[in-house]
């Protein structure tokens, strides 16, 4: 890990985590998408 | 094509020329041709990493699939935000840190001369025929449509991209791509708010979605497992990650587009921003072909979207029994349309006996229209046993030719140069990269640094020389290729032999300290054969062959290191 910040997020756990989550949330969206349409 | 059309894309390709001349007018030493002088921004990065990845065929080919197999497409880059934070984490700060030009620098310091070479060695053969194919693929296409001469349109398209990308190096490449990317965001934007809005029946967007999900177009994911399935969930997720590791993480076309960040932090959020607006950025391409489908179902489409294969079949011997088929076509394309209205009108009236009744004709009418298919794909095989009988990759454009208005043509257009120069400029910087850092100036010139001013612009000139030579290589490739035939799939399927294996070794290399460069070099030696057999001799995805590669490499080298193989050399940074 750097000293330096990242431009956005606050620290880089919480972007690595903001990335996550959002892979997380498109994942079940595309899931629901799938089903509800099918 | 309108004079409008041709106003817009002749301005487009022009300004991009022109911009990236502009940007890239001053470099004094390698630093600056290579690396941008490391002064870029992260949204610059981010957009430059996104227009390396995306060529022309994702977006003629992308839609196409959507069109014909539906979303489950979009499971491949699953994995690719994991890997983002991976790199993230681990590679941007040692590959900063030592300050290097080319992934491939990195492995000498941690093992030796031959482990970097090889790595070196195997890239510039992949991405060197992968930069023809680049510039091939969409000019084959864009041929076939428009009817322009194909030599000639890979001529251009090669020739636009060396001279600004000569001229200029990274920082031409990098700005270039930053208005690629605009052009092609807006070009299909456009395309994509256009369709939905002339869906013909005053069919409605919720109604374009129900029909396309009834239709098993929307299929974004699929949780079975299956090895020989090439798209889902579990092949997206850990066949992807590992892609995107190695693509993102050693293949010096995307290497070289992060290290041009002014700052650690720049090169990793660039990374990140990428992580997270790739997958809905290819979940709105996909969704396109879908919509592209349900304007089919309710308009007449054609049999077979490549209108060169059709007219040779027309005028064979097979001629009048295609028509017949083409009739039979049309028939049982009207017979869908008015089950799809019909279905609409029940869904609508809240009935849904009557809509469920309507989904089940719909179904076996769109059965009957995709018999009919078949069979004149069939026929086009029979007619001419060497025709391409896949349309996937013109139904999009040939969509766009037939039914999009003057201007948004040539808009679309435009994002389709721009999406072929984008990749095939980074490709072209990375093989110059490559070449002159790990190649010329290693066994040729043997200087580490630019040791003076004379040296700084001869190793430019260098450099500009091999993007000249690698952009004459790839057209010279690309006017070859249609000769190649089957050999394409084969040159296409390259990167996914590799991969694994070069990512094996970083691997090896950021985190199993105590492994030398024989004992890798070995590894990755047996596990390329292993990879090889893969592809040969068994039906396995080939997402799974970076899987294979990469842990064979991580195995085998670590068994070896065990084993007393390989001289234990400390890494010269930490994760």
């Amino acid at each position: 890990m750097t000293g330096e910040k990242p431009p956005f997020g606050g620290s880089w756990p919480r972007l690595y985590a903001l990335v996550l989550l959002n892979l997380a949330a498109l994942i079940a969206l595309f899931t629901w998408f799938t089903k509800t349409f099918e | 094509m309108t004079l409008l059309d041709w106003g817009v894309l002749v301005a487009s390709l022009v300004g991009i020329v022109l911009y990236g001349l502009w940007r890239g007018r001053e470099n004094r030493d390698l630093g600056g041709y290579l690396l941008a002088d490391r002064t870029m921004r992260w949204p610059t990065i981010a957009l430059s990493i996104m227009a390396t990845q995306a060529s022309a065929i994702t977006f003629l080919s992308t839609p196409g699939q959507g069109f014909a197999d539906g979303m489950r497409f979009v499971q491949f880059y699953f994995g690719l935000p994991i890997a983002m934070i991976v790199l993230a984490a681990t590679a941007v700060p040692i590959y900063h840190r030592l300050k290097v030009f080319t992934a491939y620098e990195y492995l000498e310091k941690r093992f030796d001369v031959k482990t970097r070479t090889l790595a070196a060695t195997l890239f510039l053969v992949q991405r060197g025929l992968a930069a023809g194919l680049t510039i091939y693929a969409p000019s084959l296409i864009l041929s076939v449509l428009l009817g322009w001469n194909l030599a000639v349109t890979n001529l251009v398209t090669g020739a636009l991209v060396i001279v600004y990308t000569a001229s200029g190096g990274s920082k031409a490449v990098n700005h270039t791509q930053f208005l690629q990317m605009m052009i092609i965001f807006l070009g299909f934007g456009v395309a994509l708010v256009y369709i939905l809005g002339s869906l013909p029946g005053g069919i409605s967007l919720g109604d374009a979605i129900v029909v396309a999900g009834k239709m098993g177009k929307l299929n974004a994911v699929d949780y079975s497992f299956d090895l020989r399935n090439r798209y889902n969930f579990w092949s997206g997720l850990i066949g992807g990650f590992f892609v995107a590791l190695s693509y993102f993480g050693t293949d010096q076309s995307q290497v070289g587009r992060y290290l041009t960040g002014r700052s650690i932090a720049e090169s990793r959020t660039g990374l990140l921003a990428n992580g997270i607006v790739k997958i809905p950025m290819q979940f709105a391409i996909l969704f396109l072909g879908a919509m592209v489908f349900v304007f089919y179902l309710f308009s007449a489409p054609p049999v077979f979207f490549n209108p060169v294969e059709v007219e040779r079949v027309r005028a064979g011997s097979h001629g009048a029994e295609f028509r017949g088929i083409e009739e039979r076509y049309a028939a049982a394309s009207e017979a869908r349309r008015t089950r799809a209205v019909a279905f609409v009108e029940a869904r609508r009236a809240g009935d849904p006996a009557a809509a469920a009744a309507a989904e089940e004709a719909l179904r076996e009418a769109d059965a009957g229209a995709g018999a009919a298919r078949r069979e004149a794909i069939e026929v086009i095989e029979k007619s001419d046993p060497a025709a391409q009988t896949s349309d996937t990759n013109y139904v999009f454009l040939s969509f766009v030719l037939r039914h999009l208005p003057a201007g948004i043509v040539g808009l679309v257009l435009a994002a389709i140069f721009a999406a072929s120069m984008s990749s095939t400029s980074a490709e072209l910087n990375s093989l110059s990269s490559t070449t002159s850092v790990d190649f010329y100036k290693r066994f040729v010139e043997r200087t580490p640094d630019d040791a003076d001013r004379a040296t700084a612009r001869r190793d430019v000139l260098v450099s500009k020389g091999a993007t000249v030579v690698w952009g004459a290589f790839a057209i010279a490739f690309a006017e070859y290729a249609s000769r190649l035939g089957s050999l394409i799939e084969a040159v296409n399927i390259l990167g996914s032999l590799v991969y694994g294996t070069i990512l094996g070794i970083f691997v090896v290399g950021f985190y199993l300290k105590r492994v030398g460069g024989t004992a890798v070099f070995a590894a990755a030696i047996v596990s390329e054969a292993a990879v090889i057999a893969c592809f040969l001799f068994t039906d396995i995805s080939f997402l799974w062959y970076n899987v294979v590669g990469c842990l064979g490499v991580i195995l085998l080298a670590s068994l070896l290191a065990a084993g007393g193989l390989g001289a234990k050399k400390p890494a010269p940074a930490t994760a």
